[in-house]
Formats: C-alpha cells, structure tokens, sequence
C-alpha cells in the first residue's frame, strides 16, 4: 500500500486519478476498523489531513460550508449550527417587546444535536463530517440529519467541482453517488426557515451504539399551526428516509398527537429496516410512529413554552 | 509484504523513529515497535477503548489510527502519564477506591479519564459516564471506576 498526503485538493484528485483501489483517509474511524479486519485494502491512501481548506468552517451567501475534514467533537460545539433562532414576541404590543427562548436553536441545530450523539469521545475527536457521509451508512447519525437541513455536498473530481442536494447521494447500503476518483470537499448547510428548530432523536439500547432507529426533524410553528416540516428517519432502510407526503400531513396541522401517529405510520409502512443483532425489521417499523411522535412532539412543545 | 517505511513519531515527549508497513495502526507500532504495552488491543475496530491514547492532548482510539498519518503529532501514551501529578492522582484515585480488577481496561479507562478533567476538571456522574462510555470493562460494574473519577476530581473525599 502506498500512503500519500497532498497539500491540495486538486493534489487529492489526481492522487484518486492515478488508481482505481484508491481511498480517501479522512478521520479513519470506520475505514480503519475495515483495514484492521481485512475487509478493505487500498493500494493506495490518500490520507487529506495536510489539506488545511478541508478543516475549514465558513459561512458563504446564506450557507454554512463545513469542510469534509471537520470532526464530530467540532460540529457538537459549533455555535453557528444553531442558525435561525426562534423569535418569540411578547404580548404587551409594544416594537421593542421581542425576546428570544434560550431553548429555540434553530434549524442548524438537528446537525449539531446528531454529532453530539455519535459513538463516544474518542470517536468524535477523529471521526469527520465527509467520511460520516462518504461510508453512506444509513444507520449513521449524521446521514439523516443533513437531509432534515437540506444540506448540498460539494463534490471534487477531475471536471472540477460539482455541489448537489444531499438527498440524492446515498444511493444504497454503505454506496453513495460519488464517482471514482472523486471526492467529498465540504456540506454546505442552509439557514433553514425563519423560527424552525432542529433536533435528532436517537433510540439505541446502548449509549454510543447505532441507532436502532433515529428520527431528525426539522419544524416551525406560528400561532399553534405548524409552518414547517422535515422529518427524516434513520436506521429505516438503504438510504436516511424522508417523505414529501408525511412533511405535507405536519405542514398546517396542530402537530397533535393523531397527525404525527399518521404521519410515522406512513413513513413506517414506506420504511424497509434490516434484521440485525440491534433488532428486528418489524420491531423497528412498530419504533418508528412512536419515536416520530416523540420527536416531533418535543418540537411543538418547545414553541408551547 | 509491502515495503517499510520510515516515519518520525513523538512519543511522551520523545522523538522515535520507527519502519513501519504503511497499512500499521498505532497501537501495533506503540506495542511492537516501542515496547509501550500500557495500550491494548481488546477489539481492533474502536468498539473498546483499551487502546485509548493522547494525541494533541485529545483521547484517540490508537488501533483507528494509522502510524504513517501521525508524523507531526504528539502522542501521549499511559506510560507517560507516569510524571503528571494529575494522573498520578487519577491512578491513587483507581487503586484507593478498587477501581480495577483484571486491570485489561484501565490504561484506557485512565487516559480517557484524563482527558475528560482536562476539558472538565468537575464532571457530574453524568458527565462521567459519557466521558468513559466508550471505555468497556467486563469486571467491575463502573460503579468503582465512576468513584474514582469523582474522587480524583475532588468532588468526594477518597
């Protein structure tokens, strides 16, 4: 095996150019387990540490770009992930009596409350945002969540650099729609709407572990109706699962518990989960209302307080 | 076999040249190459945390990382915690309060609690159990291992 470090990005593409077993070594904490068992075995790594734009965090035209290289342990304390704050007005009529709830963070949030919740420390101090999204596990917290923020990745090749929505990349178990001899270079993660909140709810037997399954919402509500609403789950299928259909049943409802108990039994009859040590496809289908319910639930009484 | 290579670690405060396989991890090179067996490999995939180890002062699963990409980084091993008056009092905390049993986990179990105080000198039990949740011992309960955390950290007199 032969171990690279490029200093750039076009570097790093030519790299992956120069041979089809190449991998990218972003944080390892996947990739090297799968070395250590013999289940991958490049011919080539580029390992990306010595690119300095990866580690990068910076917010351009209304986006926050998040560089492939940023670890969980840094999403978990980025304050710019809490994004659109949620205003909330006060009764007394006069311009100035606006106040803001301490526990309203925005729709950025959901990103930020799926690292926190990423295996453990030590994980979270290597693991990155690209290699999270690149080993396109569905089963993965930070999958799903970007999908709730409509996140775009910005892709890197030999054309040049392409962004596209995040919905669309995770194409199957552990296959995202990167090409070869590309590679992910950032997510870029919009405001969202004025006054949503965000937040990743994750069921799992053992702290730490994979969910078994994950709901990230993204909700707004105004005068008790909600305004806004994306709902992806986790651990659901081949790929983070989300539904048009069931943000348009939330969307204009009072988010009472009927409407979400209807909303996860159509996202559950649509969800296609594995049977694995972690449970069974029926025991996470029959999760899933529930957990959608909890979830979201939340959200509305945060806007109650 | 693939070739060696050269690589130039720093180690507990030393330069250590090693020739290394590229595709070696960490842990293999600390416990091979340098004779530090104070890390040890439980589960080879980051499931356990017995090779738990400092790099730039932040706890790493050493058997996750690869020798050749650590050039350039410092790497603390448990081993030289040994001269740290913090640490010292973070392992009379472990043996004061029996925090230990067959002792395969808690060169681990001491650097990650390390680096926990490091960020948060006065954790909750809470704080505690998540800071070490990635650190499994098949002995003890935790309970004893928690204890000791909060002693060393001064919250409870041992």
């Amino acid at each position: 095996m032969i171990y690279l470090e490029p200093e750039s990005v076009p570097e790093a593409v030519a790299a992956l150019a120069g041979d089809e077993d190449a991998r990218c070594l972003a944080g390892g904490q996947t990739l090297m387990a799968m070395m250590n068992a013999d289940l991958v075995m490049p011919s080539t790594l580029v390992g990306l540490r010595r690119i300095a734009g990866l580690h990068e965090v910076t917010e351009t035209e209304g986006m926050l770009r998040i560089g492939a290289m940023v670890t969980h342990a840094r999403l978990a304390g980025e304050e710019r992930l809490e994004g659109a704050r949620a205003v909330v007005t006060g009764s007394g009529g006069g311009g100035d009596d606006v106040s803001i709830s301490g526990r309203l963070e925005g729709a950025r949030a959901v990103v930020r409350d799926a690292a926190r919740q990423i295996a453990h420390p030590a994980v979270r101090n290597r693991g990155t945002i690209g290699g999270a999204l690149c080993h396109a596990d569905p089963q993965a917290d930070l999958p799903g969540a970007l999908v709730a923020a409509g996140a775009h990745v910005e892709i890197a090749g030999a054309d040049g650099v392409r962004t596209a929505p995040v919905d669309g990349f995770f194409v199957d178990y552990l296959e995202s729609s990167l090409e070869p001899g590309e590679m992910l270079t950032a997510v870029l993660i919009p405001e969202g709407p004025q006054g949503a909140v965000g937040a990743h709810l994750k069921f799992s037997r053992t702290d730490g572990d994979y969910a078994i399954v994950s709901v990230s919402s993204v909700v707004a509500m105004q005068d008790g109706v909600c305004s806004y609403a994306r709902v992806v789950v986790g651990s659901a299928g081949p790929a983070p699962l989300h539904l048009d259909a069931a943000d348009a049943l939330l969307t204009g409802s009072g988010l009472d518990d009927a409407v979400l108990l209807q909303a996860g039994d159509l996202l559950a009859a649509a969800a296609d989960p594995v049977d694995d040590v972690r449970g069974s496809s029926d025991y996470r289908r029959l999760l899933l209302p529930a957990l959608l319910a909890r979830a979201v639930g939340a959200a509305r009484e945060r806007f109650d307080g | 076999m693939a070739e060696k290579v050269p690589v130039a670690l720093f180690v507990n405060g030393e330069n250590r040249q090693v020739l290394v396989d590229p595709r070696q991890n960490l842990l293999q090179t600390l416990r091979a190459d340098l004779g530090l067996t104070g890390a040890k490999c439980g589960c080879g995939h980051g499931v356990c945390g017995a090779c738990t180890v400092l790099i730039d002062g932040e706890a790493v699963l050493a058997c996750l990382a690869l020798t050749v990409a650590q050039a350039g980084r410092e790497i603390g091993t448990v081993e030289g915690l040994a001269d740290d008056e913090a640490s010292a009092a973070l392992v009379q905390a472990f043996v004061d309060c029996g925090a230990l049993q067959c002792g395969f986990c808690t060169p681990g179990m001491i650097v990650a609690a390390r680096a926990l105080l490091q960020r948060n000198p006065r954790p909750t039990v809470e704080e505690i159990r998540h800071g070490l949740g990635g650190n499994v011992c098949r002995c003890t309960g935790y309970v004893k291992i928690v204890d000791a955390v909060r002693t060393a950290s001064g919250a409870v007199q041992p």
